[in-house]
């Protein structure tokens, strides 16, 4: 089985939406502020439903927020 | 630093703190047949045994109780928390059977009050591994539906 990754651009969508905060997005998304933090540092993969309401916060397709990454 | 972190990572203080001081009265009151004689010995020792995971579980509630400071992650961490629990116990209670085995091979017999330690050793142990399965969760990261 090849091996993957999920990245995010939660970072560059938030700092295209006014910079919105990380307490802001974490508020609206129903998560906590460090959880968001870990998902910028790629230290966390979302469930399907938090990731769905990050991709709603930034009014986006879930696409736009995640990318599944194969690796070699 | 999240709240549950911060939590476990006091707890596993507190957790040290206790270990260091049961063994430092081991040190400083006699050896095993003291703890065996003495009913002072033996009440500082269960006072020692019940504090270590009742802080783990005042502190660990604490968070649980207020659903604004836990998230998903939070409580994916604490679902694996429990395998390095597992490992944690699994290796104490080696460590006890290998190092009774050979302190007491000539004897052929091991001191009863041994089970009352080895109860101890595995309560307190277990709840230190819980709080270190929570931090290690912390640090290195979790992802759902990977492992």
């Amino acid at each position: 089985m090849a091996r993957a990754r999920i990245k995010n651009r939660i970072r560059r969508l938030r700092f295209d939406h006014e910079e919105m905060t990380q307490e802001e997005l974490a508020s609206r998304a129903g998560c906590t502020r460090q959880t968001i933090i870990a998902l910028e540092q790629g230290k966390y993969v979302p469930s399907i439903e938090l990731a769905f309401k990050i991709a709603r916060v930034f009014e986006v397709t879930l696409e736009e927020v995640f990318q599944y990454e194969e690796l070699n | 630093m999240a709240p549950l972190q911060r939590r476990a990572l006091y707890s596993l203080l507190i957790g040290i703190v206790c270990i260091i001081a049961l063994i430092m009265i081991f040190i400083t009151r006699g050896d095993i047949t003291a703890f065996d004689e003495d009913q002072g010995f033996r009440l500082i020792v269960y006072a020692l045994w019940i504090a270590v995971p009742l802080v783990y579980l005042i502190m660990v509630n604490l968070t649980l109780r207020k659903p604004e400071q836990i998230d998903e992650r939070d409580k994916l961490i604490l679902a694996k928390a429990p395998k390095v629990q597992y490992v944690s116990v699994l290796f104490s209670l080696v460590a006890w059977t290998i190092a009774l085995t050979e302190v007491y091979r000539e004897q052929g017999q091991i001191p009863v009050i041994y089970i009352t330690l080895i109860m101890i050793s595995t309560l307190i142990i277990g709840t230190i591994g819980q709080s270190l399965g929570i931090l290690i969760g912390y640090w290195r990261g979790v992802s759902h539906g990977q492992g």
